[in-house]
Formats: C-alpha cells, structure tokens, sequence
C-alpha cells in the first residue's frame, strides 16, 4: 500500500470553510493548506498565515544590484578604462547612480521572482492533492482543507474527528 | 497598539475639538505677532523671506490635501474614502492661507524688490549690472513682472479656493441626500481639478521661490514642489489619523490596512521626491552650466552643505529604510514618528530652496543656523495656526467619514489580503 499523504475534508459554504481553517490553526496544525476555486478574504487571517519572506530576498536583491552598479563602474573607471570624460572624475557616485539605481530595480524583481519560487517550492510538476478525486470540484464549488500527514500534530483518528466536528464532509484519506 | 484610555460622548468631544481650535488660533495670532514684531526689531528681509518659506509650507501641504482629494476621484479609489473627508477639511484653509499671502502681494506693490530682486529693474545685480539691463532678467520679463505675479497669484488662490470649495460642498452635501450624482460631479472637477493644480502649483513654486534667483533654470522645480506637497499632506494625514484614533474618534473605522495604504503611498512619494530632487542636482552637475551651477554652488557654502546632507539623510534615506519594512507603515506610532519627521525635514527643504538668496556684502549666502530661523518657526507657527483652526472650525461641520459615499462600505471593509501582524492597530474584522 502506498504511504498516506494526509486527509482532505470537503465544505459546501464559505462560512463554515472559515471557520473550519480557524479551528484547524487553533489547534495547532502547521502542515495543511485550504483550496478554493476563488480567494476569500481574510483567509489567510483564518489560516494563521504569516506574512511572506519574500520581501527578504527583495532587499537582497536589491542591495546586490546597487553594489553592483556602482563598484562595476568604479572599476570600469578607475581599473579598467580610465577616461576623462567632460571634465568629470574618473568615478562619481553622481554618474554611476542611473544605472545602479536601474540595477537595483532589476535585481530586486529577480530577486523577488527567483525567491517567490524558491519558497513556494515551484515549480512543482506534481502534488498528491492533483490525484485525489475530489481536487476537480475544488476548482469549481466546493472548498477543502488538506492536513498533512507529516504534520507533527497528526493522527489519523484525532485529525478525522477535528474536521468532523468543524462540519467537514467526504473526509478521506489521500495517498502519497 | 494600546486602545484609548477613555473615549468621551460625543458633546464632550465637540467641545474639546472647540477648544482645541481656540488654542491653535490662540497659536497662530502669537506667531503672527511675533513675526511681524520680527519686521520691526529684526532684519526685514530675513523676516520676509521666512515668512514666504511658513506660507509655501502650509500651501504645499494644503495643495496636496487638494491632490488626495483629487487623485482619489479620479482613481475612483475605495481605501481613502474613509480618510478624505479629513483632507477636504484641510483645504477650508486656503480661504486663510490667501489672506495671509496679501502682504506678501502689498509689500511687493509697496517696495518692488524688496523679496523678489527682479520686481525692481533698478535693482543692482553681482557685477555692477542692474536687473533692468540684465539679458537673462530682459528674456524673461515677459514671465517675470509684477502685474503677472499678481494675476498668477490671485489666480492660484483662486483655484484653490474654488475647487475646493466644490469637492467640500459635494461631499458634504451627499452625507444628507446620499445621491451619488455628488460623486459623479466631483469626478468631473477632478479630471479638470489635476490639470489646474498641477499648473498652479508649479508656477507658484517659480513665482514665489524659483525666482528669488532668477537666474536659474530647473525644469524639475515644480515637480519638486509636487513631491514635497504630496508628502506633506500624507504627514499631516497620518498625524490627524493618529489624533483622531487616539482621541477614540476612529475606533471601530480605521484600520491597520487603510494605514498601510496611506503610509505606502506616503511612501511611494519618498522615492519620488529622491528621484526629482536627485535628476535636477545631476541634470545641473553633468551640463555644468554656470547659469545653473551657481545655485548649488551656493548651497554647498558655509553651513548649507550641512543641511544639503540633512535632506539627503533625513528627507529620503531614513524615510526610506524606516518604511521599507510593512510593520512601520502598518503600525500607527513608527508611522506617526516617520511622518513627523518629514514634515520637519519638508520645512527645512523649503528653507533650503529660499533661504540662501539672502546674501551678505560678499554675495555669499547667510547661514542657515541664524536668528531668521526664529522667525521660520514663527512664521510657520503662526501660519499653520491659522490653518489647523480653520480644519478644527470645518471638522465640526460634518461627520466624520462621508457616510454615504458609494464607497465607503469598501472602504470601511478594506483589505489587503495579508494577516495583521502583533502589536499593529486592531483590524475590524
């Protein structure tokens, strides 16, 4: 038998979905995700979610590319072709800054893409959810909250009875 | 963010909003008195010329008052309509900020160049030359002559004052009737409110700052003053959002993403004021033009490279790292204490634009740390006395949130789609 990826509980209305996401955060899951076909405001609030790291790798990103421009053209400058151009210094921050502040712009968009990725894990060619039946109405109707069994809170009867009690519907277990 | 020690009824409020208007009145009849007791015992053109900065500052923050109101029509934004009601109140002082602009208009009538050099042609210039016989004055006269700067003035204010008068009784008007015909009709004030704005205060900026030297050339000066103005609204903006949250006004309406929103653009605006401010200094610096360069060449003598530093410090990169992070432009007391900051530092960017052409024997500027600076803040005490009497007077008119706005359901509900973070203010959920 295959290994058992978690359980997928089904809800017909938001409202009991919201609550429901509530209940699972407060009690103290870590590993689960809800699915619906349309975004609910404030789920992310229900779900205990907190806010992204992405910005992180944005302001690295953007560092990198503010240090870039401005030492590549301090080489350029000072090592590599030193020319007087217009009465100016070999280097001035002054002329250098357009193309780093360009730079920052550009490396802070890859930065935040490339780190949107990473932390989403993506791309991911396949997820077990993808082969349970029941994932198609996720896309149109119904709205459902998987709990993964690698959850370190998990067990098999407790997390069944959870849902349960939160209202959910068509509770299977789905595997890996 | 700790709730309000006690939130009084709403006669309780009334009255202390009334009282509070008297003491900001109170305020301003004393720095105006002090600033014209300035013109007696003091250097009178010191005096002046720090009074033009105490009334470019108000008008740059109710200019960008009439902007949010502005930009929000045209947007058809949701977030702001919560908090617009309090910048229509702000721009009831333009009534008083053109009152006290008249003697700035009668001193130049008076004593032509007295403020501005270039209303007296007989005025004598660096080099022995007067203004009159100056080529760069002769081609610009046509721009540069007092009948213009009255009538460029007069109609400034005249704009203002109209139009906010428009966008005030439409939103007033729609709390009684809720017909959104008041909505429709401010969007066609807007779509031609942005165009006269943007003009105006572009060329107030050039008449009444610009042209103390007039040798200069910038393109980038009344775009300048648009960032300036657009930052010192959303300062006082989150000022007024932090008095009336405290005072228990917003509580249960104001929320940490209609924060966040406001900071953000607030924000947005750091970044833009840095971008203009840095393309005049660079576009100067690579041309190296003479008729240019000596406008900053003056403010890097004496102590004016020190506030030249202070802008760069305090007017973009400390905003700027401060409201990098969500948790100080969702949090009401990091976006309180950025946004004082910028107003102090919008001051002193005026100063730095202004004040300089005061210039000694030599033809080299008076320092910036001299007794004008008392007269700056009397100015700007006085002037912005005058001003937040006339919000408080207008602020017990009308509701507080225009609550028949189409929108103000969508406002009242805004989100951000992001969970609020601990220690942010209470989002209504």
């Amino acid at each position: 038998m295959k290994k058992n990826f978690g359980i997928i509980a089904a809800f017909d209305t938001v409202p009991q979905f919201y609550q429901a996401c509530e209940q699972v955060r407060d009690a103290g899951y870590s590993q689960w995700d809800a699915l619906t076909s349309f975004p609910i405001h404030g789920l992310d609030y229900a779900m205990g979610v907190r806010r992204s790291k992405v910005p992180r790798f944005s302001l690295a990103g953007g560092i990198t590319g503010f240090c870039t421009g401005m030492s590549f053209i301090a080489w350029l400058g000072w090592v590599e072709y030193p020319l007087v151009v217009g009465g100016k210094p070999m280097f001035s921050p002054m002329f250098a800054f357009p193309v780093s502040y360009e730079l920052t712009i550009l490396f802070t968009a890859f930065a935040t893409i490339g780190g949107m990725f990473f932390l989403n894990k993506l791309p991911m060619h396949y997820h077990p959810v993808m082969k349970a039946p029941q994932f198609v109405r996720a896309l149109d109707d119904r709205f459902y909250i998987v709990i993964e069994a690698n959850d370190p809170k998990f067990n098999a009867a407790a997390t069944r009875d959870l849902l349960a009690k939160a209202g959910g519907k068509d509770i299977v277990e789905i595997e890996e | 963010m700790s709730a309000p020690v006690h939130s009084p009824e709403p006669v309780e409020r009334a009255a202390a909003t009334a009282s509070l208007a008297n003491k900001f009145l109170m305020a301003g009849l004393a720095g105006l008195a002090v600033t014209a007791l300035g013109l007696v015992v003091g250097d009178a053109r010191g005096v002046a010329l720090s009074y033009v900065v105490g009334v470019s500052y108000w008008v740059a923050i109710a200019v960008g008052m009439l902007l949010l109101i502005i930009i929000h029509h045209l947007t058809d934004s949701g977030w702001s309509t919560v908090i617009r009601r309090q910048f229509e109140h702000g721009t009831s002082a333009f009534t008083w900020l053109a009152v006290l602009f008249l003697p700035l208009l009668v001193s130049a009538w008076m004593k032509p160049g007295f403020i501005w050099p270039w209303m007296d042609t007989g005025h004598v210039i660096h080099g022995g030359h007067t203004v009159g016989t100056d080529p760069l004055y002769v081609k610009k006269s046509g721009f540069l002559n007092l009948p213009m700067f009255t009538g460029m003035s007069v109609a400034f204010f005249g704009i203002w004052i109209g139009l906010s008068a428009l966008f005030r009784k439409a939103s007033f008007a729609q709390d009684h009737d809720g017909d959104p015909k008041w909505t429709y009709r401010n969007r066609r004030t807007a779509a031609a409110g942005i165009v006269l704005t943007a003009l105006s205060l572009s060329f107030a900026a050039i008449y009444w700052m610009k042209s103390l030297e007039y040798h200069w050339f910038s393109t980038m000066y009344g775009v300048w003053f648009f960032a300036n103005c657009m930052r010192g609204a959303m300062a006082i903006g989150v000022v007024i959002t932090f008095w009336l949250y405290h005072r228990g006004d917003y509580k249960g309406i104001y929320n940490t993403n209609q924060l966040h929103c406001l900071v953000a653009l607030a924000f947005a605006f750091v970044v833009f004021w840095a971008y203009v401010t840095f393309s005049q200094y660079f576009l100067i610096w690579n041309a190296n033009v003479p008729e240019e360069t000596f406008w900053y060449n003056i403010r890097e003598h004496g102590d004016w490279v020190w506030v030249g530093m202070l802008l760069l410090f305090g007017h973009f990169f400390y905003p700027f790292l401060m409201w990098l992070s969500y948790r100080r432009k969702a949090t009401l007391g990091p976006a309180l204490h950025v946004s004082c900051v910028v107003a102090v530092v919008i001051l002193i960017d005026l100063c730095y634009n202004v004040l300089p052409a005061l210039k000694d024997e030599q033809d080299q500027p008076l320092p910036f740390l001299s007794l004008n600076l008392l007269w700056v803040l009397s100015s700007v005490v006085g002037i912005g006395g005058i001003c937040a009497w006339s919000y408080l007077r207008s602020f017990s008119t009308a509701k507080l949130i225009p609550i028949r706005d189409p929108r103000i359901v969508e406002s009242l509900t805004h989100h951000e789609a992001t969970a609020p973070e601990s220690g942010a203010v209470p989002a209504a959920h």
